[in-house]
């Protein structure tokens, strides 16, 4: 778990983040999200000290980051940016074996380690341990960036804009993965981005910034159901907001008793795109099947409205 | 745009009306009764035994044709490495042909016909060789095997008569030894430099306020010329000399090689420090955040992320500096400080052009090995991630 007490930076006399709490729960993603300038990345940096804080305490699983040698703290926490900054000199397995190296593993332990990171993100080891990163697109620079950040198991992940460079269709399979990942591992990830509905789908909680202060801190359901006054509710965006919010809701928990004609809908899409496919389609209703192509029941039209209406 | 005709290659036509002026009209050697009187030329028609004069001029006409035609850059590389396989012996083969039967006080050097037709098929190789696009392995490979001609026609005999080699074997020891000499004084003051150099880069690339002077600095020392440093240094290093008798006793001198060294070091500290600092600022400032980030202390970014990103930028100023003071190290000799220089000016006062050449010709061959050998380097060195 981290905990931020009170972290302010100043440079000169403009503040860049002022007076920050908040708490982030261990093995889940917390998005940080604003816009340009707002003092995201500064943030992010005070938590592994790449930024020294003005004020204010950082505190990992109670231990305060001040107590902690700062290479020695960089060591135990992954960090990725955006445009990966994969060392060009060194091979894929070069650059995934970084920290294992500062912390002296022995090389066949390293050696291990890299093999079966390479298989976690989908990249044969034969094929890619001895390539140099301008040989590899972004999508692989990236899972590469995102590789070398696991390496010495972080229990903890920092991610400045990790997908920041990549085109929309690599970009929401690198999500995808992330998420997958993540849950696997039960990594801590802090992640910021300036891209709303990458907060959406990614985050656990969204804290939202602006000029350098946190003006929210929630779940994307209360940040759609109750967006603070101003800046959030502008970057929520009034129009979208029913629509975000019903994608954050599965079929599966929208099933109602019963059955309809036509294309069955999977229980586990979102109820966005089951909205969408009724429409498309011309019924007020469709059947449900869940994964192993049980029938759930039915899932309607009025059903799904009934979900995204505001909240009282 | 269609082309009508035949298409003639520029540089192709420029070569071969070289070789053609060469062969025909300039002279191709050289003869002179002795050492230091004039000469008189001697036509490439009239300096060779018959059989010789077809082979040659098959060559020369080969080539040349073969420059102004075909365009493919191997063949012409072939076309000009046969035209310095014949003509390189033939010069050997012409002194002693023109050479009168039992006389050692005859000379006979090479002349300007020569010297042009080893400068165009020179170029027609070089063409190629660029067009042909080399790796750097097979670059010095090429090197190797030109070297191990020169070697071979050296060893053969084959210009023996040559007066060039006359001059040589008359001082045969005191020609390697000053060759060995210029070898160490210019690798020697560019490994001083380094040493000295590198550090000081390193300081200019993290400390802003110390850069600009420390350049400008080395900046107003690189723009003296060379003997008028080596003037400076020798009344400084004399009175060392002559106060400090562990200076004295270590070889320091007022003349001679202690400023010579000093000066070729300091001409090559701009290139190496500048470099560096180019070389340190160049490498990307999101992978030295990555490289903190991940928990590198400030050394280990300098060795293992900065260093050997810059190296090849680093590795130009040293490729610079080892061509620089491998030419420069000739003018040492002025003060005393040896070198092949030595023969360059002997030779000038004596007015005898083959002792100058005797001195020169290493030089400009040492030069360009280095040149090349350096570059094959820094293609090596940053080609895994370029
Ligand atoms: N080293 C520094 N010195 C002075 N000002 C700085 C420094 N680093 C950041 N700032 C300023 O602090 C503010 C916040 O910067 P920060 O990088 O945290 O923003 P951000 O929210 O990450 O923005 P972006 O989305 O553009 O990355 C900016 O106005 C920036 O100019
Ligand atoms: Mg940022």
């Amino acid at each position: 778990m981290i905990e931020i007490q009170n972290l302010s930076k100043r440079y000169d006399d403009t503040i860049v983040v002022d007076d920050v709490s908040m708490r982030m729960e261990e093995g889940s993603i917390t998005v940080i999200v604003g816009t340009s300038g707002a003092g995201k990345s500064t943030l992010l940096r005070m938590i592994n000290r790449l930024v020294e804080p003005s004020s204010g305490r950082v505190l990992i699983d109670g231990q305060d980051t001040m107590a902690v040698p700062e290479d020695e703290l960089r060591h135990r926490i992954g960090y990725v940016i955006q445009g990966n900054g994969l060392f060009p000199h060194r091979t894929v397995a070069g650059n995934i074996a970084t920290v294992p190296r500062l912390l002296g593993w022995e090389a066949k332990r390293i050696g291990q380690r890299v093999d079966e990171l390479l298989q976690l993100f989908q990249l044969d080891p034969a094929e890619f341990a001895g390539k140099y990163p301008h040989e590899l697109s972004g999508g692989q620079q990236q899972r590469v960036g995102v590789a070398r950040a696991l390496a010495a198991r972080p229990a903890l992940l920092l991610m400045d804009e990790p997908f920041g460079a990549l085109d929309p269709v690599i970009r929401s399979k690198a999500q995808d993965d992330l998420l997958a990942i993540q849950r696997r591992l039960g990594t801590t990830v802090v992640l910021v981005t300036h891209d709303m509905e990458e907060a959406f789908r990614l985050g656990d909680k969204i804290a939202v910034m602006d000029e350098a202060r946190l003006v929210q801190y929630g779940t994307a359901a209360e940040l759609l159901t109750h967006p603070a006054e101003g800046f959030v509710e502008r970057l929520v965006g009034t129009a979208e907001r029913p629509f975000r919010l019903l994608s954050l809701t599965r079929v599966r928990d929208v099933v109602e008793p019963g059955t309809a004609d036509g294309e069955p809908l999977d229980a586990s899409i979102d109820l966005r795109e089951a909205l969408a496919r009724m429409v498309w389609v011309g019924r007020d209703a469709l059947p449900v099947l869940d994964s192993s192509g049980a029938m759930l029941g039915r899932v309607s039209i009025g059903g799904i409205l009934a979900h995204g209406r505001q909240a009282p | 745009m269609p082309r009508l005709g035949i298409a003639f290659d520029r540089l192709g036509s420029l070569v071969a009306a070289l070789a053609l002026f060469a062969a025909f009209v300039l002279p191709f050697v050289t003869y002179r009764a002795n050492r230091i009187v004039s000469g008189e030329p001697r036509l490439l028609l009239h300096a060779l035994p018959t059989t010789m004069i077809v082979i040659v001029l098959a060559a020369v006409i080969g080539a040349a044709w073969v420059a102004v035609l075909i365009r493919r850059p191997s063949v012409r590389l072939i076309a000009a490495a046969v035209g310095l396989v014949v003509v390189a012996p033939a010069v050997g083969l012409s002194a002693g042909f023109v050479t009168p039967a039992g006389n050692s006080f005859a000379r006979v050097s090479p002349a300007s016909g020569f010297w042009l037709l080893v400068l165009a098929f020179g170029l027609l190789a070089a063409d190629s060789l660029t067009r042909l696009r080399f790796g750097p392995w097979a670059r010095l490979a090429a090197l190797a095997v030109a070297a191990g001609a020169i070697a071979l026609l050296l060893l053969s005999g084959a210009w023996h008569d040559l007066s060039l080699l006359k001059e040589y074997a008359t001082r045969t020891d005191s020609f390697w030894r000053e060759a060995r000499h210029h070898v160490l004084l210019s690798l020697g003051s560019v490994l001083a430099a380094v040493i000295i150099g590198l550090p000081l880069g390193i300081l200019c690339h993290r400390v802003r306020v110390v850069r600009v002077p420390m350049l400008q600095v080395l900046n107003i020392l690189q723009t003296i010329p060379s003997i008028a440093l080596f003037g400076m240094l020798m009344v400084p290093l004399g009175y060392l000399a002559a106060n400090v008798p562990l200076a004295a006793a270590i070889g320091i001198r007022g003349i001679g090689t202690a400023p010579a060294f000093l000066a070729l070091v300091l001409y090559a500290l701009l290139p190496i420090v500048a470099n560096t600092v180019v070389g340190l600022d160049q490498v990307p400032a999101s992978v030295v955040d990555a490289a903190r980030g991940m928990g590198m202390s400030r050394r280990q970014r300098l060795f293992q992320v900065k260093f050997p990103l810059a190296l090849p930028v680093i590795l130009t100023g040293i490729r610079i500096v080892l061509v620089q003071n491998l030419g420069l190290a000739t003018v040492a000799a002025l003060i005393g400080g040896g070198g092949l220089g030595t023969f360059v000016f002997q030779g000038i006062g004596q007015t005898a052009m083959d002792l100058v050449l005797l001195g020169a010709i290493p030089t400009v061959g040492l030069s360009f090995a280095a040149a090349v050998i350096l570059d094959a380097i820094i293609e090596l060195a940053g080609r895994a991630h370029s």
